[in-house]
């Protein structure tokens, strides 16, 4: 079989397994989080235009942005390849190391979340024992890596029927339970619709919450990282960014406004988690048996979602590394075309700090910063993305793209403007202390800016050093 | 470069790793990951559990002379909440703060609702609000950023440690 047909390249045996659904539902995977609707659902009927602005700033330019760069450029290693196509090989690896280190430090928080939700489905009160946390997070944590070892074809069936019976299946449900509470005539505690409760409070202190919903839609570029294993990418990529968009902005919007109607916004501000607001809600709708197994499938969702993010980037790394970018022990690939070596060093390090994150007591200002850490790291990522579909309108005007953002330059400015103002108005935002941190304003900016360099250097550290003989010879598996 | 060394690969042959360069930098990469964690534990302050007397917040909020508009008692859903009150404070400005606190039975379950809370970003940014921890007690507010917290703090923080 030829190179083309297998997406074969360098020795990476990639089969082309990936059709359109199964596109959009890695971004759904990575993107739709119940976690998120007990959250924005203490804002009422404003969340529809917190959600209007996370749309607007970021899920729509991404979108197409990186419909138009998946197609121009459908290579493995997704923001890799786009970024390098705009600012060559750093800025490329620049890219994608930051996604690939965002998400060492927030798989703890990932993980956490699952291991919670599933005491919620057995003993609520096995939360508070570090030693069940840990046990549950690892076993989900390389359980999910152990599955990506197997490949493609394993991965992705596991990740869409996780993003179906744990985040779609679940948030249709609150919608469906929303819309009989409304036809039941029970009380809705959200005061009567009108056009001016949609709009959100926007000043000072409302700020951080602004750069947060920018984030909001983040990794609706994970499916680029698939493009090796794409059926037709030049086709498939525009719609499933499309159907992947769609999917993500129902669930989320409805599944928030039936919890709105439900439950009173202090029962959900109080620090309590998304299976406490769906008690709450099964509870009231009179179904409360419907929670534990809500438990299991939600704690399902956040099983695909992890994968999602576990997989894509370190894919990416793997393809930067068999470029010659990184030494060749993190090229190494088994018989499924599988980043073994990535795969191992992301488990190990993911490891580590979960270790830190559930065994050393009493730093909630510690959670804070590294995920603050994340968000920093994640704005370079988009900004640099953000930059490059605009540069490469310069630079390769006639490389063909099947699917180009509409209104010609103009367009692309406006997208890529949008999308890159956003994220970088999130990433200075972000470097806002709460107000009630110890430390001075100083000391955390300055801690917050060493972490974040510190996570985003290596690809500079990596090419310094970088030989000839780290090339994989083409052919090569090692 | 120095010599190659050799690695039993998968499926049992060798597996060349080109010099001690690269495995160094493979370490490198493990522990660099540490540093800025390492850093982080050390800038921030630790909230050692104990017992903390009387109403933390409302007593700041008397010291710093924010007006407590309404209060009323909570018991959060969580495992070993033990109850606590829900404030909206108020300032001269017309800054308005709700603040609610818990507390909890002991030293792991407070932590708990603490990694709870960070486990709960919005999409891939921060929390909600804010948590702050004095002794057995949670106290969350919303929003994250304002005035009233920030005048708050101080009296707070007198409370951190034993």
């Amino acid at each position: 079989m030829s190179d083309e047909a297998t997406g074969q390249k360098n020795g990476i045996p990639s089969k082309k397994v990936l059709g359109l659904f199964a596109l959009a539902l890695i971004n759904v995977a990575a993107v739709l989080s119940i976690r998120n609707f007990p959250s924005m659902a203490v804002y009422g009927w404003s969340c529809i235009g917190w959600y209007i602005i996370g749309a607007v700033i970021f899920l729509i330019p991404i979108s197409l942005a990186g419909a138009e760069l998946a197609t121009g450029w459908p290579e493995g290693g997704g923001i890799y390849a786009w970024v390098k196509q705009a600012f060559g090989e750093k800025g490329g690896f620049t890219a994608l190391f930051c996604e690939w280190s965002n998400n060492l430090v927030w798989f703890p928080t990932v993980l956490s979340f699952i291991a919670s939700t599933l005491a919620f489905a057995l003993t609520p009160a096995l939360a508070t024992s570090s030693l069940y946390m840990f046990s549950v997070m690892m076993i989900a944590f390389w359980g999910t890596t152990a599955i990506a070892y197997f490949g493609e074809e394993l991965s992705t069936k596991f990740g869409n029927i996780g993003v179906i019976l744990g985040s779609i299946i679940p948030s249709v449900l609150i919608i469906l339970l929303g819309v009989w509470w409304i036809g039941s005539g029970a009380a809705l505690v959200l005061p009567p619709f009108s056009p001016g409760a949609m709009v959100p409070t926007i000043n000072v202190t409302t700020l951080p919450f602004f750069a947060t919903i920018v984030l909001l839609f983040a990794g609706m570029e994970m499916a680029g990282f698939h493009a090796l294993e794409t059926k037709n990418p030049q086709k498939d990529f525009p719609k499933a960014m499309a159907l992947s968009a769609i999917i993500i902005v129902v669930c989320t919007v409805l599944a928030t406004l039936a919890i709105a109607f439900v439950i009173p916004a202090d029962q959900l501000s109080l620090a309590s988690g998304v299976m406490q607001a769906i008690q709450y809600f099964f509870t009231a709708a009179g179904m409360p048996w419907l929670v534990a197994p809500m438990a299991v499938l939600i704690t399902l969702g956040g099983v695909a979602s992890l994968a999602a993010w576990l997989i894509g980037p370190a894919k990416g790394l793997g393809i930067v590394a068999e470029g010659g970018n990184m030494p060749p022990i993190f090229d190494r690939t088994n018989k499924y075309g599988a980043p073994v070596a990535v795969l191992l060093i992301q488990a190990i390090i993911g490891s580590i700090i979960s270790l830190l994150y559930i065994f050393l007591p009493s730093v909630n200002q510690a959670y804070w910063i590294l995920s603050a850490m994340t968000v920093e790291l994640l704005c370079i990522v988009y900004v640099l993305v953000f930059a490059s579909v605009i540069k490469l309108r310069y630079s390769q005007p006639d490389t063909p793209r099947p699917f180009k953002i509409p209104g010609g330059m103009a367009g692309v400015w406006l997208v890529g403007g949008l999308g890159a103002c956003g994220t970088t108005f999130a990433f200075i935002v972000g470097l806002m202390p709460p107000s009630y941190f110890s430390t001075s304003g100083l000391t955390y900016i300055s801690a917050l800016l060493f972490g974040t360099f510190v996570l985003a250097v290596p690809p500079l550290v990596f090419l310094k050093f970088k030989n000839p003989g780290w090339l994989k010879p083409a052919g090569a598996q090692r | 470069m120095g010599t190659d060394n050799h690695i039993i690969g998968e499926r049992g042959g060798p597996v060349s790793i080109n010099s001690r360069l690269e495995l160094g930098l493979s370490i490198f990469l493990i522990i660099l990951f540490l540093i800025p964690i390492g850093v982080v534990i050390l800038v921030a302050e630790e909230s050692p559990f104990h017992q903390v007397s009387g109403e933390p917040v409302n007593e700041a909020a008397q010291a710093t002379g924010i007006r407590v508009a309404s209060v009323k008692d909570s018991t959060w859903n969580l495992p070993g909440a033990m109850g606590g009150k829900t404030y909206v404070l108020t300032d001269n400005a017309g800054e308005v703060v709700a603040v609610s606190t818990q507390s909890f039975d002991s030293a792991e379950s407070r932590d708990a609702a603490i990694r709870m809370y960070n486990s709960y970003p919005v999409g891939r940014g921060h929390p909600v609000g804010s948590l702050m921890v004095v002794g057995q007690h949670v106290i969350y507010a919303t929003p994250a950023q304002s005035n009233i917290m920030r005048r708050l703090a101080p009296e707070l923080k007198k409370k951190v440690l034993p």
